[in-house]
């Protein structure tokens, strides 16, 4: 390119700038002290929180999933239970037919407990 | 580490245990080179140094993206030159042919750290005045003699685009210099 020639006839291609005295010998040292550590252990510690605040979360989701789901349960029982004494209830003698009972092998209060004395 | 190979330190940069090792080998075999990069976008010393800086602190947090996909010194050298051009649009440092740009001509001549004639003074001068890609192509094409494909690599922009980035920064720093003769 006749252009580019003319520059570098002009002026050429030396370099014209410089650098203090040992720059380029202590770059390399400055440079790396300016670096912040990178170790996978200060990593760690950064995402600690993280894994913990995350956990919790899984935790509390658990806790509402279960406290959910628990009242249905709840009430299947309660019907069981009221079912089973009721059949309890049914089971029992009535004091009607006790009365009957005592009426009808003449037994009056102090015979039976002439009765259950003896024994 | 006696010798640099760049497949070994890619290896060395993805384990954490090995890492900050390989990245000390990369900061002593590329930094000279990167810094020279960063210097001839932003001109002064203390700049470039801040610049550089940056560019391997950017690198050493953003290891993880690194996917071995290109070579460590195009990689290094891509956040580099974004790092420098993002300094020059953060400090407005983008001068035109004008009374500013004058400046950046009267202003390397002061600095310590400038050994160039009033030639290569307004030269920068003439680098300075031009938009972003122009001056990131001269300067990679012209001083460092850098091949088309490679530039396209860390620019990302197609070799077809480059070469006419390049040819209207070499006419445009033509005119600058006829213009003062």
């Amino acid at each position: 390119m006749e252009e580019e020639k003319y520059i570098e006839e002009l002026v050429g291609k030396r370099n014209p700038f410089v650098v203090p005295e040992g720059y380029f010998e202590q770059l390399t040292d400055q440079v790396m002290q300016s670096l912040p550590d990178r170790r996978p252990r200060a990593k760690t510690v950064w995402l600690r929180p993280v894994f913990y605040a995350a956990a919790s979360v899984c935790a509390l989701f658990v806790c509402a999933t279960v406290w959910l789901s628990w009242p249905s349960s709840s009430q299947e029982d309660q019907k069981g239970v009221a079912e089973a004494v009721q059949a309890v209830q049914m089971q029992q003698p009535d004091d009607t037919y006790f009365d009957e009972a005592a009426d009808y092998m003449m037994l009056d209060n102090q015979a039976i407990y002439a009765c259950l004395a003896d024994y | 580490m006696e010798k640099y190979d760049d497949q070994l330190i890619q290896q060395m940069l993805t384990n954490p245990e090995t890492q900050r090792q390989a990245f000390e080998a990369c900061v002593r075999q590329y930094g000279e080179q990167l810094y020279w990069q960063v210097r001839k976008i932003v001109l002064t010393h203390d700049d470039a140094n801040d610049v550089l800086q940056n560019s391997f602190l950017k690198a050493w947090n953003g290891l993880g993206s690194f996917q071995g996909d290109s070579k460590v010194f195009t990689w290094l050298s891509r956040i580099a030159i974004n790092e420098s051009l993002d300094f020059l649009r953060r400090s407005k440092q983008r001068q035109t042919v004008s009374e500013d740009a004058r400046t950046v001509a009267s202003a390397l001549q002061a600095d310590t750290y400038f050994d160039g004639s009033e030639t290569e003074a307004l030269l920068q001068e003439a680098i300075a005045s031009l938009p972003d890609v122009q001056r990131t192509v001269f300067q990679l094409r012209y001083f460092d003699e850098m091949k088309y494909s490679d530039i396209s690599q860390l620019l990302g922009t197609s070799e077809g685009a480059l070469k006419a980035s390049y040819h209207i920064a070499v006419k445009k720093i033509t005119d600058f210099f006829k213009a003062r003769d």
